[in-house]
């Protein structure tokens, strides 16, 4: 283990992390434009300012594609990158496990459990009930996706309070995560070509599916989840070292444990369920901010890896685009095929022999 | 009397010796591939041919699946005749096939017009099966149902075996991890390649049933029924040719954000195009969808005139449920969306993407009513209807 100096960052150059932080914001601006001026129609970026100060747009349609594609497109992308990685730095450090990820307790197995039902099972038994869901049509893909990830939610709160060690905790999350999927492949193996196709295309994962009507759904749960979040930097801190020191600091490790679950799993579900499984961001957003940072406090890093994770997602959709051209390419595709070489030239920069996790 | 009958005998058993000398002359020629083969002839299809060679007719798939670099060949052999010698690796089927197993409801329709529905003896699963004799035999049992179809699951060899089917007749994709017949033909099984889905002319994929026909020996038959199929085909497309003012068209729906466009040359684009209909996406290159984003397609298809094949889409409230953003395109606010959901059964079934493959003629005439109701008086839509 690394000496525990950083863990107070104040000592260290404070100021230095702080144009880091802002240069992150910086980024996420930039980003933000981008993605709005970027995609398969060409259109000059006056016109795309012009249209969101309101002026009449040169063209018509371009007025739709702007307000009702690329900025619910970028918003979305904006929620699900902070969500992700916020969730992915919770697990981490509750697990103490640098491979963790904002799934890794089966929230997303759970969500496509749920939206597999919701797509698949039609005409299998049970079909009556969830017809309803099918119908609901624009909610009711992720109305399925949340009932998925909340089962299991429910099932890790119910079973997080009574087990002590966080590694029993893991294991029974991979064990529910192997279940549902079991049960999905079930439901995959017995149907139509076409549906599996409509349930392989959302597990691609993509921020352009989500409308105006989703994202007044989706924004205000990630938001509440986000703000679960500033009761947490201090426990977080004292986790680090493990339970046993963090209760000798006189947190309430079992209260902790709840609210890091219940944001996290808020977090990832609720992404889960507008936008598909959304890989790579959670697990390397965290340890990107922790190597540019040189820090484990989290009062610096959950603020740092929601903007960098926000900003990351923007770019990683603007490539996905494949700006210039009609074609788009899965999400999924993207962040683990630019993402994982980036990752690993900055942690390879940073760390120079170093160890890589080390909390 | 006797004395003439006894001589026309000699006679007759002369010209037999005879012809039998010619003909074992003629075997060696055989054996070093010289054989004059009489080919059936095949007009819109490219992915087989059929030929009669003597004592037995050859049927080759050319391409039996996509990216495939060697052809399949099968003798069909009359029933209680000795298979060629020179059989090779080719599959060796005593034919007229009494029994006959179907991996594909698409090959229903085919069987059908032939009049040999009846040798169905199974099926890979009747869940999506539209037919109603076939779904009926399901239910009462008199169907195997055996698994291994395109609705995945693996195929059921020891049932296949119990069952011992004199054909059975299957798609394949190339990888030995999803086709079935490579274990249907380690088990000794008769199973034939049907790679219609690779033709892209509607007639062409249509011509198939002369594939099917010939395991039936009725080739012939289904041959004049093809005949007359493409003389609707070419009647109704030629209603459409030549009209100034075409409307314009575009298909498919948005799956989050990916809206897969058929290209310029796939199957529905050409029927689109004998149809009379400006497809918006027709330059898009190739046979298969191309993923475009969901911008790119409201940004050409926003003014088109139609929007067809909505996927599950039964009504336009479904429809705008399922992206609120769908109500921007002309063709959606106008109420000019079709489906082919006219026909479909309550498990999933649907009898266009059953039957259509055998009927272009009738998709084609349903979209000229669709586009051109003034070209077809009368006429009421089989597979599409309007989405209220």
């Amino acid at each position: 283990m690394r000496p525990r100096s950083d863990l107070t960052p104040a000592a260290s150059k404070p100021l230095h992390k702080g144009w880091i932080i802002a240069l992150f914001v910086l980024i996420l601006l930039a980003a933000f434009v981008l993605s709005l001026s970027l995609g398969s129609v060409s259109i000059p970026m006056r016109q795309v300012f012009g249209i969101l100060s309101g002026k009449p747009a040169f063209k018509e349609s371009w007025k739709t594609i702007v307000l009702d594609f690329r900025l619910t497109k970028a918003l979305t992308a904006v929620l699900t990158g902070a969500a992700l990685s916020v969730a992915g730095l919770q697990m981490q450090t509750l697990f103490r496990n640098p491979l963790a990820d904002p799934f890794i307790l089966g929230i997303n197995s759970g969500a496509s459990l749920g939206v597999a039902l919701a797509v698949l099972a039609i005409g299998t038994t049970g079909s009556i009930l969830l017809a309803g869901i099918s119908t609901a049509g624009d909610l009711g893909l992720a109305l399925a996706a949340s009932i998925g990830a909340g089962l299991v939610l429910g099932l890790i709160l119910l079973v997080g309070r009574r087990v002590k060690s966080p590694i029993t905790l893991l294991i029974l999350g991979l064990m529910f995560g192997y279940a549902a999927s079991a049960l999905t492949s079930l439901l995959i193996y017995f149907s139509l070509p076409e549906r599996i196709q409509a349930y392989t295309v959302w597990s691609y994962g993509s921020f352009s599916g989500v409308t105006w009507s989703q994202l007044r759904v989706m924004a205000p749960v990630i938001l509440a989840g986000l703000v679960l979040t500033v009761f947490l930097p201090k426990p977080l801190n004292a986790l680090l070292l493990g339970e046993e020191y963090a209760r000798s600091m006189g947190v309430n490790t079992r209260l902790t444990r709840v609210l890091i679950l219940l944001s996290a799993s808020i977090l990832a579900g609720t992404v889960t369920a507008f936008c598909g499984p959304i890989g790579f961001i959670g697990v390397a957003v965290p340890h990107l901010c922790r190597n540019l940072l040189r820090s484990a406090d989290h009062k610096l890093l959950l603020p740092a890896v929601g903007i960098l994770g926000a900003a990351l997602a923007l770019l990683a959709d603007a490539i996905a685009q494949l700006p210039g051209s009609q074609y788009v390419l899965p999400i999924n595709v993207v962040t683990s095929l630019f993402g994982a070489p980036f990752v690993v030239w900055v942690i390879i920069q940073q760390r120079k022999g170093r160890t890589s996790f080390s909390v | 009397m006797k004395k003439t009958t006894r001589i026309l005998l000699l006679l007759l058993v002369l010209v037999l010796t005879a012809c039998s000398a010619i003909s074992a002359g003629e075997a060696p020629a055989k054996e070093s591939g010289q054989t004059e083969l009489r080919v059936f002839p095949i007009r819109f299809a490219q992915h087989f041919t059929l030929e009669y060679a003597d004592g037995y007719k050859k049927l080759t798939v050319t391409q039996p699946w996509a990216g495939a670099t060697e052809a399949l060949t099968y003798l069909l052999v009359p029933r209680g005749l000795p298979a060629p010698a020179d059989a090779g690796n080719a599959l060796v089927i005593e034919t007229p096939v009494r029994t006959f197993v179907s991996m594909s409801t698409t090959y229903y329709p085919f069987l059908e017009k032939i009049g040999k529905l009846d040798a169905l003896v199974g099926v890979d699963d009747a869940t999506y099966a539209y037919n109603p004799q076939v779904r009926a035999r399901a239910a009462d049992g008199s169907l195997a149902l055996v698994g291994g179809g395109a609705g995945g699951g693996s195929v059921n060899v020891e049932k296949l075996l119990e069952l011992n089917p004199d054909l059975i007749m299957t798609s394949a994709s190339g990888s030995p991890d999803l086709d079935a017949h490579p274990k249907l033909l380690e088990a000794g099984l008769p199973v034939v390649i049907n790679a219609d889905y690779l033709e892209q002319s509607p007639l062409g994929r249509a011509e198939w049933g002369i594939f099917i026909a010939a395991f039936f020996d009725l080739e012939e038959a289904a041959s004049q029924d093809f005949d007359a199929l493409v003389q609707r085909y070419e009647a109704a497309k030629k209603l459409t040719q030549g009209l100034e003012d075409k409307v314009s068209v575009f298909t498919n729906t948005d799956y989050q954000g990916t809206w897969y466009v058929p290209g310029g040359e796939s199957y529905a684009a050409l029927l689109l195009k004998d149809a009379g209909a400006d497809y918006i996406f027709a330059d898009q290159p190739g046979y298969g969808a191309a993923p475009l984003a969901f911008e790119a397609v409201f940004d050409a298809a926003k003014d088109a005139d139609y929007w067809l094949n909505v996927g599950f889409a039964a009504d336009l409230d479904s429809l705008l449920a399922m992206d609120a953003r769908y109500a921007e395109f002309k063709a959606f606010a106008q109420g000019s969306v079709y489906n082919y959901n006219a026909r479909v059964t309550e498990t999933g079934g649907s009898d266009y993407f059953e039957s259509g493959v055998a009927n272009p003629d009738v998709i084609l005439k349903d979209l000229i009513r669709i586009f051109y109701p003034d070209l077809l008086p009368g006429y009421e839509l089989y597979y599409y209807q309007q989405l209220s």
